[in-house]
Order: structure tokens, then C-alpha cells, then sequence
């Protein structure tokens, strides 16, 4: 048993010394994830979009028009950039990109009201992009039925109607809404919290495939295995132990970037928090694991994690839910630790759900460590016979 | 003079030669090699399918959700019936469950959202007195929380309209006087692009995209490592005797990704489009000035760029995370009035930001090309800079290979064997 740890310990400092040989090794595992993190912590840091820009067309010019106007520039997520003078002229904006919506107020919008005839308000905005887009919508939706309430107002005021009286007839039902369990309707909760994740997976992957293919493909593996004492298991451990730990830390700083200074709430100890970042970079290692030795030649294997790596953006159903989707890709969506990692994040972490809620995730994660076993064999003879060399044609 | 015409023409139809020589060693490079093959054309085949089928039913329909019913009365019921009515919302328990119950069903995702309706709800109707509905959010998934929002403002909305117009009627108002006071205006909805506001129509064409630029800058980026894994002294450029030509270089290279991508662009901006309906406003012509500098200027970059490539892996190893964070830049997700300026500054590097907004303006929303023009123009400027900045590094690895050639020529044979031995 001792022996076993002390060839662990070797492999693990003949790894950390190949580390240091190369630049690429310090990028990947260091520099480009750092950066990933800094880069999406700075990206979303307002939470919420604001003063996006919109245009006017007012075609009325009254002082009721105005007063609609002024009220759409007052809205946090809007910002009236260009008052126009036609509906053309505005749609031509809106394709150019230099607006993201626009509202029309009718010629003869003042006279249309104090006479009954109900104008009509045509607004457009950019519905291309999701965010920018619901948020108009929701923003622009939400003016107009005040102003049209307070019209209402107006009106039955001038009739003597009681104060209260007007407030229950204009609205009679309110819907009141509440957002369970996370208070801040903050984009950068939505997203940096699983792109994250993502990004670092993305990592860990091809440096768990490139660590190891790297031996097969310098043909280095011979000193590799006389090292670990022939024992596939103690060259695997030891090899991937210093990956581990660097991307523990990593992982943990990604979640203080994210708890601490972006002040992202989380329900949970800090203690599940280590433990369920850990899983994460275990499974992912062990899915690296099974890549190369499913695929033993590295160009492959490397191609393999890639588009493996990728799809998580779109499978850990961040963007779009799995239970949207067709039923084939729901049981597909299982296979990515991502997936169950950011389960865990919003149940427990964000929501403050018990254990129970999220306890199968955990188990989940655990599950990913069985895959290298099914390769485990295919991998060791790859290793000593070095049978999967790139056919390299020295000119 | 005339020696010299004939000179000119002779240097110039030897340069075309070595060009197309140069372009056609390229294909020969590209289909020889399995992984680029796979990279270069199984992924431009596979992913924009794959991304359409996930992605298919573009939109949630039917969100599960709970409704508490307090209230138990015929009002209630009918509230909880126009809920389930909605395409957004499908109410799968209600009236007799408690709010704990609700809450319990949420946490274990059986509903994703909750409507109480209040215990005076009836009465408040009939007392004239404004009632408060509650919609607790899941607030996980934007996804989510729009479709309850959407749902049940929808439901509270027009059953207050109707209370209100039946209170007016009541107090003597015609229908028409009543629908007009409790409406002084109309208001129409218009949303542009993706009028239905699914998923796929506005994820995809990002998506596409963004894999014809990281594909070509990722083959090439393979391709360069590999040249420099099979020169015996790690160059890039091979150390043939005759000098090779940095310009004929750089453009018959370019040749080959240009002509192999505008073939996939036809399938991936053309025929998929089509196949799952996403928009398709832009024509033909419209299309071309667009997506022209956007391969070339993806090329070079991917040319330039592939000098810092030592082996075959880098490219992968060191390029493939851009993905993600490009598809951010692009302004798609964030709007680009609220980036900071140094991510502005950042998203003209990379042709694919440029493309991606004009190809969205072009393709969904009907942009010209004048009205497009920011966008194609910053693509030229990429081509010409990332030309001449491919031109300079593969001039700078042309001299590098001559120069050791050179070098080579004054030492021994033995040296020479030594040194393959060091770095081989």
C-alpha cells in the first residue's frame, strides 16, 4: 500500500516536472481559464441591460404624444436615441442595428382620445435577440398600459368617480409576481454561474486527454508505466492528481469570483460547495480518461472531446430547457456532469433547497467515475505497445 | 521594351502556376488527413443538424404549473380554466392543493411555476374591490419565467378587462363606451426578426456562423502544426530548394479554404435555412457580399495566427475555448450598447461578430446591403489586415527556412545528421 502511494507521488512529480517543460501545459490549465472568468465577470457586470436605445416616430406632436414619449425615455432598460419622422425611416434604423425597438404614435393621437376613437400604438422591436428582446416587449408592454390606465383615470375622475373606486375598475385584478427562491432578476445569475462551468470543462477535458495522449504519441509511456510500477491505476492517478488539484483551485476562485465579488447568493456551506466542485473535476477527468482510451490516437480523442465539450452549451439545457426538448436528447442531456452541477447550483446553492433535492445529483457525478474502467484494458495496451502512433512522414 | 513584356508575362504566368501548384498541394494536404477531413467537413455537416433537432420545438409550450385555489368559487375555477388555456401555461394541479404542497411539487421540478388565487377572489369581484393574484417564478430559466409571466399577465389582463367593461355596462355605458374607457388606445405588438420568438431561429444562425470561422482557423491551425511536426527542423514553411513565393503562398492557400467553404456555405447558410424554416430574407447577392470577407477574413487570420501553433494539437489545445466566449461577443445574447469598451474593442478582432450581426440584420430582419454596410466594411478591414499580417509572418517563414538552408549547406554531413537527431 505504501509503495503504491509512493509511485503515485512519483508519477505525480514527473507530471508536474512535463508540466513546466512546456508553455502550453500553463496556458491551458492556468492562464486561458483565469481569463474565461475575467472575462465573464467583467461581461455581465451590470446584471441587467440598460439604456438600450429606441426610437420615437411621433406623428402627432401634441402634448398627449409627449408625455408618452418622455415616459418610455424614463425607463431604466430604454433610452430614446432618435426621434423620426416616419415608420420607414425607423425600420431602416432598427435593420441597421442602431436601435432596438420603436414606438408609433399616430397623427391625431390627442384628438383620437378626447373624442373616443381609439388610436392604436404600434411598437417593433428586435426579437433576434432573446434578452434585448423580451425585455423590450415586457418594458414597452408594461408603459403603455400605464399610460392607458392613467387615461382611464383621467377620465373617470372628470366623472366624480371615488379615488379607490377608480383604482379597483381600472385594474381589478393585479397580478402580484414573485420570483422563488432568488430575489435578483440578474442575468449574470442566469448565465456566468453554468457558462462557467462550461468553459472550464472545456478544459479540463482536452488537458486529461492531451496529458495522456501525449505519452502514446511521443511514445514516452513505456517510462511512464516502469514508474507507476506497471500499475495502469497508480499511472492514471498519479498522472491526473496535480491536474486535480490545480483545477480544484481554479474552481474554487471561479466561485469566489462569483459568490463573493459578484455577490451571486448561495444557501449552502461552503463545505458541499468544495465537495460538489471536486466531483465536477473528477468526472470531467474521468470522461478525458475514457476519451483516449476509447480513441488511443490523440488527433481523435482530441477531436472527440471537443465536440463533446462544446455540446454542453447546448445540452446542460442552460440556454434552452431539456424539458423542451425532443425526449431522445432529455436522456443524452444526463451524460454531461455539467448538467447535474448545475442542478445542484440551482437547487441547492441559489435556491437553498434541502439536501435531498440535489442529493442524486451527487450521485450522479460519482457515477462518471466508473467510465474508465469499461477502457481501462484497451488503454494499458495502448500504452505498452504503443500501437496507435500517428503515422508521421519526416520530409 | 519588348524583352521585357515578355519577361513580365513569363513571371507572372510562373507565379500562377506556383499558386495553383500551391493550391492544389493544399487540397492534397487536407484530404489526406483524416482529423482535418473530419473537422473541416463531418462538423460544418453534423452540428448545424444536430443544434436543429435539439432545438426543434423552439419554444416552451405547456410549462407545468400549480394553481392554488383559495378562493373554490366558479370565478376561480374559470381564472384557473383561461390559465390552462394559454399555449404558454398548463395547469396540471389545482383547487385542492396548499401552498406548502405547491411548494413542495416545485422544489422537486413537477411544477415549474405557482398561481395562487386569494381566498376573497369571488367576492372581491362582486364587491368591486381590486383583487391580487400571485405568480411565484421559477426563476432558473429565463425560459420559465417568461412563460409564466406571459401566461398569467395575459389571463389577469383581459379577465379585468372584462370585469371592468361588465361594471360599466352595469352602470348604463353602451358595449363600444365601455370597451373604449377601459381601452382609450389600442396597442400592437410587433416583434421583428423572429416574430415567433423561438430558440432555434435565433440561436442558430449565431451557430452557424461561428462554426465556419473555428473550424477554419482550427484546421489551419492543425495543418500548420503538422507541417511543422514533419519538417525535420520544425519549420512551417518546407525547406524546398527553389524559394518559395510568400504571396503565392498566402493566396493559394487561401484558394483552397475558399473554394471548399463557399461549397459548405451553400449547404450551411443555404440549404439548412430552408430545410427548418429559419428566416430568409436576405438574397442571394445580399448573402455573397457578406460572407465573402467573412471567409477571407477568417482565413487570414487563421493563417496568421497559425504560426504560434508548434504541434499538431495546439490549435485545438489553445483555440477551441474561444467558442463560447464568441458567441458572447457577437451581441446577440448581451446587448452591444451595454458592453464595456474594452470588449468592444475586443469583438473587431474576430471577423465572426461582425458576420454574425450582419447576417442576423441580413437574413431575419431583411437588411440591405447599405444598410449593412458597418458590418461588410469591417470585415474588409480584417481581410486586409489579417493579408498582410499572414503575408508577414509566412514572408517571415520563408526567409527562416532559405536562411537555414543555407546555414545547413556550410556544415558537414554528420552535423547535419546530429542535429536531425535533436530535434526529430
Amino acid at each position: 500500500m505504501k509503495s503504491i502511494l509512493t509511485n503515485i507521488g512519483k508519477v505525480a512529480m514527473r507530471e508536474v516536472n512535463r508540466m513546466s517543460s512546456r508553455g502550453l501545459y500553463i496556458l491551458v490549465v492556468l492562464v486561458l481559464p483565469i481569463l474565461s472568468i475575467l472575462f465573464f465577470g467583467s461581461l455581465f457586470k451590470e446584471g441587467v441591460p440598460t439604456k438600450m436605445p429606441i426610437a420615437i416616430v411621433d406623428l402627432d406632436q401634441t402634448a398627449s404624444s409627449r408625455k408618452v414619449a418622455r415616459n418610455i425615455d424614463v425607463t431604466p432598460l430604454s433610452k430614446v436615441t432618435e426621434n423620426l419622422q416616419s415608420e420607414t425611416e425607423a425600420m431602416s434604423e432598427l435593420r441597421t442595428g442602431n436601435i432596438y425597438g420603436f414606438v408609433v404614435i399616430p397623427k391625431n393621437f390627442q384628438s383620437d382620445i378626447l373624442a373616443s376613437r381609439q388610436p392604436v400604438i404600434s411598437y417593433y422591436y428586435q426579437n433576434g435577440f432573446l434578452i434585448a428582446g423580451g425585455l423590450m416587449q415586457n418594458d414597452l408592454t408594461l408603459i403603455l398600459h400605464t399610460l392607458s390606465g392613467g387615461i382611464n383615470i383621467q377620465k373617470r375622475e372628470a366623472m366624480g368617480q371615488p379615488e379607490d373606486y377608480i383604482m379597483s375598475q381600472v385594474q381589478p385584478i393585479q397580478l402580484s409576481t414573485h420570483q422563488l427562491f432568488n430575489p435578483t432578476a440578474n442575468y449574470s445569475v442566469y448565465i456566468s454561474t453554468i457558462v462557467l462551468p462550461i468553459m472550464l470543462q472545456l478544459f479540463i477535458l482536452l488537458m486529461t486527454v492531451y496529458s495522456i495522449g501525449i505519452e502514446i504519441k511521443e511514445r514516452t509511456s513505456h517510462e511512464w508505466l516502469r514508474l507507476s510500477n506497471k500499475s495502469i491505476f497508480t499511472a492514471i492517478t498519479g498522472k491526473l492528481l496535480p491536474y486535480t488539484v490545480i483545477f480544484f483551485i481554479v474552481m474554487m476562485f471561479q466561485n469566489f469570483m462569483l459568490y463573493k465579488v459578484m455577490q451571486i447568493p448561495m444557501h449552502t456551506s461552503l463545505g458541499w460547495l468544495m465537495l460538489g466542485s471536486l466531483l465536477f473535476v473528477m468526472a470531467y477527468q474521468a470522461i478525458g480518461v475514457f476519451f483516449i482510451g476509447l480513441l488511443p490516437m490523440m488527433r481523435h480523442s482530441l477531436n472527440l472531446a471537443a465536440f463533446y465539450g462544446i455540446l454542453a452549451l447546448t445540452l446542460c439545457g442552460f440556454s434552452f430547457p431539456i424539458e423542451a426538448m425532443p425526449p431522445v436528447f432529455q436522456y443524452w442531456a444526463s451524460g454531461f456532469p455539467v448538467r447535474h452541477y448545475m442542478h445542484i447550483f440551482q437547487s441547492q446553492i441559489l435556491a437553498g433547497f434541502e439536501l435531498r433535492y440535489s442529493i442524486l445529483s451527487y450521485l450522479y457525478l460519482m457515477l462518471f467515475f466508473l467510465l474508465p474502467l469499461t477502457i481501462i484494458n484497451r488503454l494499458k495496451s495502448a500504452l505498452i505497445y504503443q500501437t496507435f502512433i500517428e503515422n508521421v512522414h519526416k520530409t | 521594351m519588348k524583352n521585357n513584356n515578355i519577361n513580365i508575362f513569363r513571371r507572372m504566368s510562373e507565379g500562377f502556376k506556383n499558386t495553383f501548384r500551391i493550391w492544389m498541394r493544399e487540397f492534397q494536404l487536407i484530404f489526406s488527413d483524416v482529423g482535418v477531413m473530419i473537422l473541416i467537413f463531418v462538423v460544418p455537416l453534423i452540428y448545424p443538424l444536430l443544434y436543429s433537432f435539439i432545438y426543434y420545438p423552439e419554444v416552451v409550450r405547456d410549462l407545468p404549473i400549480a394553481v392554488v385555489d383559495l378562493s373554490h368559487s366558479s370565478d376561480s375555477r374559470q381564472f384557473t380554466r383561461d390559465l390552462d388555456a394559454t399555449p404558454d401555461l398548463k395547469v396540471t394541479v389545482s383547487s385542492s392543493i396548499s401552498m406548502e404542497e405547491a411548494i413542495m411539487m416545485f422544489k422537486n421540478r413537477e411544477v415549474r411555476g405557482i398561481v395562487q388565487i386569494p381566498e376573497t377572489f369571488s367576492q372581491d369581484i362582486e364587491m368591486k374591490r381590486q383583487t391580487t393574484v400571485s405568480a411565484y417564478a421559477d426563476m432558473e430559466f429565463f425560459f420559465y419565467y417568461k412563460a409564466l409571466m406571459t401566461g398569467a399577465s395575459f389571463v389577469s389582463l383581459e379577465t379585468g378587462n372584462k370585469i371592468q367593461i361588465n361594471n360599466l355596462m352595469n352602470e348604463g355605458f353602451t358595449e363600444h363606451q365601455a370597451q373604449i374607457t377601459a381601452e382609450p388606445f389600442k396597442m400592437v405588438d410587433n416583434a421583428m426578426a423572429n416574430a415567433g420568438g423561438g430558440f432555434a431561429s435565433y440561436g442558430i444562425p449565431a451557430a452557424l456562423i461561428l462554426i465556419i470561422q473555428q473550424t477554419l482557423i482550427i484546421a489551419i491551425g492543425i495543418l500548420a502544426g503538422t507541417a511543422r511536426e514533419r519538417h525535420i527542423f520544425g519549420t512551417l514553411v518546407p525547406m524546398d530548394r527553389k524559394k518559395m513565393g510568400t504571396f503565392r503562398l498566402v493566396i493559394g492557400k487561401a484558394a483552397t479554404y475558399f473554394t471548399i467553404y463557399a461549397l459548405l456555405c451553400i449547404y450551411m447558410l443555404g440549404m439548412i435555412p430552408e430545410w427548418f424554416g429559419y428566416g430568409q430574407s436576405a438574397d442571394f447577392t445580399e448573402l455573397i457580399a457578406l460572407i465573402t470577407p467573412f471567409i477571407l477574413s477568417s482565413i487570414f487570420m487563421g493563417l496568421s495566427l497559425s504560426v504560434i501553433f508548434k504541434n499538431r494539437e495546439s490549435a485545438m489545445m489553445l483555440y477551441l475555448f474561444t467558442s463560447i466566449p464568441l458567441l458572447f461577443l457577437s451581441g446577440i445574447i448581451w446587448p452591444l450598447s451595454n458592453f464595456s469598451p474594452v470588449w468592444l474593442v475586443v469583438r473587431e478582432i474576430f471577423p465572426s461578430s461582425n458576420a454574425i450581426f450582419g447576417y442576423i440584420k441580413m437574413n431575419s430582419l431583411g437588411a440591405t446591403i447599405f444598410e449593412t454596410r458597418k458590418e461588410i466594411m469591417s470585415l474588409w478591414i480584417q481581410t486586409g489586415v489579417y493579408f498582410l499580417t499572414a503575408c508577414i509572418t509566412y514572408g517571415y517563414q520563408v526567409n527562416y527556412s532559405v536562411h537555414l538552408r543555407s546555414e545547413l549547406a556550410s556544415h558537414s554531413y554528420r552535423e547535419i545528421r546530429q542535429k536531425i537527431e535533436v530535434n526529430g
